[in-house]
Formats: C-alpha cells, sequence, structure tokens
C-alpha cells in the first residue's frame, strides 16, 4: 500500500478554488515533484500536506490513517522552505538539534545526531556558525539537515533551489539525489522548474489551474505527453495544425506533408479531424529523408548560436513556424533565406486531440 | 570664495549648536542652582553647599518614601505592560487578519486621547471601585498608559521576523508555548527589552492623571515635586533634578557603549 494517499482533495478561498480534484498516492522511498507554474495549486497541495492549510474538502492518509486534520507538529514531516526560514538566533547545531530537543532526546544522543546530520550535508567544520555568517547554498544545507534531523517519515520542499543562481543549483540537485538515495526519506518536491523535476524526479504530478493535469515518470511525460499543457510546459516544443486525411485514418497531414499516425484508441477521430501536432526541436534533422523518414521544404528564417547547439527558426511550406535545434557542424547548411530539406523520425512526432483551449 | 565657504558650511553648524545649547543649557541651570547655599532657589552666593542634597535621603523630608514609590509602581507598570504588549502584539502578528488593526488602534488611544480627559473619567470610574489613592488604581491606569509604547516597540521587532520561523519550529515538533519561547521572544529580545524601559519611564515622571487619582496615601515623585513647587520654591528640587540627569546620562552612555560592543561582536 502506499505511504501518502491524497483523495479527492480541494481548497477554495472564499470564492477561489486554489485546488480541486487532487488525488495522488506516493510510495515509501519515491522522490515525487509537483511541477506546474505558479498559482497552479502547487504548494497549496504541499502546505495542506504538511498542515499548514486546511483542505476544504478531500482525505490525506499517511499508511492509511487519516491525517488531513492533524497539527503540523504530530504529523512529523520534514519541511524545507523556500528562503530556508533558519532560527537567525540559533547556531547551526542548534538549528538542527532544535527538533531533537523538542523530542526530548538525551544530549550525548542529540549530539550524536548533530554530528550525522552535518558530515551528510558536509558542514562539519560551521556548526557554530550562525545563519547570516553562512553563503545561500551553506544555509540550504543546514535547512535540509534540520529538516531531516529527527527522522521524518516524508520531507517536503517547497521550491528549495530558487533562491540560488544556476551553477549551485545544478550542484544541489544532485546533493538532494544523494541525499534521497542515502537516506531512503520519501521526497515531495515542489518546483516550477521543468528541468529541475525531470533531473530530479521519479514521478513527476503537473499542476494547472488547480488540478493534476497529468502524473508520470518523467522520461513518459516528455516523450508521451497526452496533453498539449504537458507538451508545452515540459521542455521545448513545436506545435503545429493538422488534420486526419480525408481518404484515411491512419494517415495526419501537417506542415505540408503526410505521415502515418494510428487514431489513439478511446479517442474518437474520424477522417478530416483537425488535430495538434507537435515535434521536440532537437528531433528535426537536415537533409533528405529516407524511407523510413518524413521528409519537407522549409525557409530558413533566423540560424543563433546557443553553445553547444544551433538554433534554428524554420518556416514550413504552409507558413507555419518551428524550431530546430542542431549541432554546430549539421547546421552549416542552414543560412539564412535558403530552403533547405530538413527530415524527421515519425516516432518522433505527436498527435494531440485539438483543444479550444491550452487547459 | 571664503564668504561661500562660511556662508554653506559655518552658518548652519553655529545654527545647530545655537539649538543644541538652547535645548541642553537651561537643563544644566538645575546643577549650579542645586549648590546653592540659600534655601530658596537660586544661584550659589557665598559658596556651595550640599545640604539640599543630603535633604534629598532624609526620610522625614519625603523625597525618599516618594522615589521608592515611584520606583515600585514604575517597575510594577514596566512588567504588566510588557507582559500584555508582548502577547498583544506577538498575538496579532501571527494572526493576522482584520482585527489585529482594530485593536491596535483600540490600543493605541491613550497616546490619542488628551491625558487630562483620559483623568477625569477614571477619577470617575476609580471612585466607583474605590481605587483613587491606591496603588493598584495607579499601576493600572499607568499600564494603560505605557501600553502603546510596548506594543509599538515590540511590534517593530515582530516586523522584521520571518512568518516562516513559526512554520519551521511546527513542523520540526513544536507546540505553540515552545515556539513561543525558543523561537518568538529569542529574537524580540531588543524590542521588549526597550518597551519596558518605555513603559517604567512613562510611570516615572507620569503627573497629569497621577494628580488626579492619587491623595496622601500614594505620593510618586513627580506629586511630591508638584507639591513642593505649590508651597515653597525648595532647592531640594533642584537637586533631585540633578540626580535624575546625572542618571539619565549615564543610562544614555551605558547603553551607548552596549551597542558599540554588539556591533563590533558582529562584524
Amino acid at each position: 500500500m502506499a505511504l501518502l494517499v491524497i483523495d479527492d482533495l480541494e481548497k477554495t478561498y472564499d470564492k477561489v478554488t486554489a485546488l480541486t480534484g487532487i488525488d495522488l498516492s506516493v510510495e515509501a522511498g519515491e522522490f515525487v515533484t509537483l511541477l506546474g507554474p505558479s498559482g497552479s495549486g502547487k504548494t497549496t497541495l504541499l502546505m495542506s500536506l504538511a498542515g499548514f492549510t486546511t483542505p476544504s474538502k478531500g482525505t490525506i492518509r499517511l499508511d492509511g490513517k487519516d491525517i488531513t486534520h492533524v497539527d503540523p507538529e504530530d504529523r512529523n514531516f520534514g519541511f524545507v522552505f523556500q528562503g530556508y526560514a533558519l532560527f537567525p538566533h540559533l547556531s547551526v547545531a542548534n538549528n538542527i538539534a532544535f527538533s531533537l530537543r523538542v523530542r526530548k532526546w538525551e544530549k550525548p544522543k542529540i549530539a550524536a545526531r548533530v554530528a550525522e546530520m552535518l558530515s551528510l550535508v558536509g558542514l562539519d567544520n560551521l556548526a557554530e556558525r550562525k545563519p547570516r555568517e553562512l553563503s545561500g547554498g551553506q544555509q540550504q544545507r543546514v535547512a535540509i539537515a534540520r529538516a531531516l534531523a529527527f527522522g521524518p517519515r516524508i520531507l517536503l520542499l517547497d521550491e528549495p533551489l530558487s533562491a540560488l543562481d544556476r551553477m549551485l543549483r545544478e550542484s544541489m540537485q544532485k546533493e538532494l539525489k544523494r541525499l534521497h538515495r542515502e537516506t531512503g526519506v520519501t521526497f515531495v518536491y515542489v518546483t516550477h522548474d521543468q528541468e529541475e523535476a525531470i533531473a530530479m524526479s521519479d514521478r513527476i504530478a503537473v499542476f494547472n489551474h488547480g488540478r493534476i493535469v497529468e502524473i508520470g515518470l518523467p522520461r513518459d511525460l516528455y516523450k508521451k505527453p497526452s496533453t498539449r499543457f504537458v507538451a508545452g510546459f515540459l521542455g521545448e516544443n513545436n506545435f503545429l495544425s493538422g488534420h486526419r486525411a480525408d481518404d484515411d485514418e491512419t494517415m495526419v497531414e501537417a506542415f505540408g506533408t503526410r505521415f502515418g499516425s494510428a487514431p489513439v484508441k478511446g479517442r474518437r477521430e474520424r477522417p478530416g479531424d483537425t488535430l495538434t501536432v507537435w515535434v521536440r526541436p532537437e528531433d528535426i534533422r537536415i537533409g533528405q529523408a529516407t524511407d523510413d523518414e518524413i521528409g519537407f521544404r522549409a525557409t530558413v528564417v533566423e540560424n543563433s548560436f546557443v553553445g553547444a547547439l544551433e538554433r534554428i527558426l524554420l518556416k514550413t511550406a504552409t507558413g507555419e513556424q518551428m524550431v530546430a535545434t542542431l549541432r554546430s557542424e549539421a547546421a552549416v547548411a542552414a543560412v539564412p533565406g535558403q530552403v533547405i530539406d530538413c527530415r524527421i523520425d515519425p516516432s518522433a512526432i505527436g498527435v494531440l486531440p485539438n483543444e479550444t483551449r491550452g487547459s | 570664495m571664503r564668504l561661500r565657504r562660511i556662508i554653506e558650511v559655518g552658518l548652519p553648524r553655529l545654527l545647530a549648536w545655537c539649538l543644541l545649547g538652547f535645548l541642553f543649557v537651561p537643563i544644566l541651570v538645575v546643577i549650579p542652582v542645586a549648590l546653592t547655599d540659600r534655601d530658596y532657589l537660586s544661584l550659589p552666593q557665598d559658596g556651595i553647599s550640599m545640604e539640599h542634597f543630603a535633604a534629598l535621603t532624609d526620610w522625614s523630608k519625603g523625597w525618599l518614601p516618594s522615589m521608592l514609590t515611584s520606583a515600585g509602581i514604575a517597575l510594577a507598570c514596566a512588567a504588566i505592560a510588557t507582559a500584555l504588549g508582548v502577547a498583544f502584539a506577538v498575538g496579532a502578528w501571527a494572526a493576522g487578519g482584520w482585527w489585529p488593526s482594530l485593536m491596535r488602534i483600540l490600543l493605541l488611544s491613550p497616546m490619542i486621547v488628551p491625558p487630562i480627559i483620559y483623568a477625569v473619567g477614571m477619577v470617575k470610574l476609580w471612585a466607583r471601585l474605590s481605587l483613587l489613592d491606591s496603588y493598584t488604581g495607579v499601576v493600572l491606569v499607568h499600564v494603560v498608559l505605557a501600553l502603546p509604547l510596548t506594543v509599538l516597540a515590540i511590534g517593530a521587532s515582530l516586523s522584521n521576523l520571518d512568518q516562516r520561523l513559526v512554520q519551521a519550529a511546527r513542523s520540526l515538533g513544536a507546540r505553540p508555548m515552545t515556539v513561543f519561547g525558543k523561537v518568538i521572544l529569542p529574537n524580540i529580545v531588543p524590542g521588549v527589552a526597550a518597551g519596558a524601559l518605555l513603559a517604567f519611564v512613562a510611570s516615572w515622571d507620569e503627573i497629569t492623571v497621577t494628580l488626579f487619582i492619587t491623595g496622601r496615601a500614594v505620593v510618586t515623585l513627580p506629586r511630591r515635586i508638584w507639591t513642593s513647587i505649590q508651597d515653597a520654591v525648595d532647592p531640594a528640587l533642584a537637586a533631585i533634578a540633578t540626580v535624575l540627569l546625572v542618571v539619565t546620562v549615564l543610562a544614555l552612555v551605558a547603553r551607548a557603549l552596549i551597542e558599540r560592543r554588539q556591533r563590533q561582536r558582529k562584524f
């Protein structure tokens, strides 16, 4: 049975719905990320899990026991705050020891545990410093050590890396993954950064407008999104309009070409139905298509160098724009103004029903 | 060029010194007056005398008892007003919403209502509750007058405190009283100390309302001074003013020194 089960959770403020119809279960030891734009409800869910927000409807169960209305201090969940919220009057060691003193541990046990936590996050020599004497990354480590010290079942993290610069963020991502592996604690992680979510999570729940749009493995959400929102939110994507071929329902016509794509089971599609077609920038290549590939011609609009890759803006025969990212040596032919041959592996093309709104 | 410099720099500086002198010199006048050898308010004529200082320590003259009365009332007032101020300020800070703002206006009203109006009201009320001319009555009134000061001082301290510290402490297993004692209070000590000091001083030199609600039983120092001005201009007045002046200056110097040391420790 899952460690944490959230059932039909809802939170409304006055007349504003912050969260609705949330069903989610988290297995013990999992790293689950709640991903979504700001205001999508992911932080409200985290606050409900911590007990700082009381849901308007639904239940949260831990080991099958209803904890929806249990006080935060009785939940035994660790919480890492955005901006850390370290106790400014206490040293690093005393910040970490706080939860142990509250639980009335014996002194030698506290000292041993604090030392263990300090070495876990690599801050052994900073035990006596005050939080204001530490860098952002160090404060972050203290916040994590403090939240893990008492051995919580679940660690809740609220955008913990958002205040750090890019380099530090990437090294802290690895650090968090290591801590997750070494401690075996279940992580529920909130972020609006899709790269972060993809790099760290076992599973991602994508939020939008107070609902979970999709839940799945990062790879599946990236490769086989079933909503336009997820296809656009995780990674860069090109969206084009297309439709089912009038004469053959296994074929799709889009950006001046035609390719096979069987209708998805359970979805009602008829010949002539309009569709949304997506293709990732990295899946577009330059050159003559082989028999297994789809070929099309496009005009190069712009070519910009972005480090390891070239980013090429193309205009298709139907007038739609798409972005392709290519290694520099492959992009030599992409001179602005030139019409070039492009190719795509048909399995890389995604087809979604046409949605009137972006939800 | 030189003239311009004198006008732009010298003149404002002179003005500033004149202003400071205007503020401070009249206060200093009490020192020679306190040392007068006459038994009326005057400057020393045939040499200086310590007799008026000696009179202060003479129990039967009433200065010492009234000083002790004032100190006792001021301490009680500071303790109660600080405790109430902390309770209100922390509660309002933690709760948020519309009611704390409303309560704050109510609490600050003693600062807005003229003391004389307040005094008239208190006489009526205390007469009915037979609290006139009692220590309890005076302490209660002083607490009401000091409460705005403690609430403001402690509130200022709290406004710099991160609200999430409370959530952090609770997520670590701390119950509300522990959160208050181990997280909030240690972080607002400067504000609490400032509030207590302000409350003490407010009670120590409160005269308007005290005059109305006290008689023979409770004689605070300001009341004693008031009475002595009325029946005879005793140079002991200048002596007591000198003592208060010296104590105040010493307290300010001590505070400056402590602050300096704290700042040095921080960096």
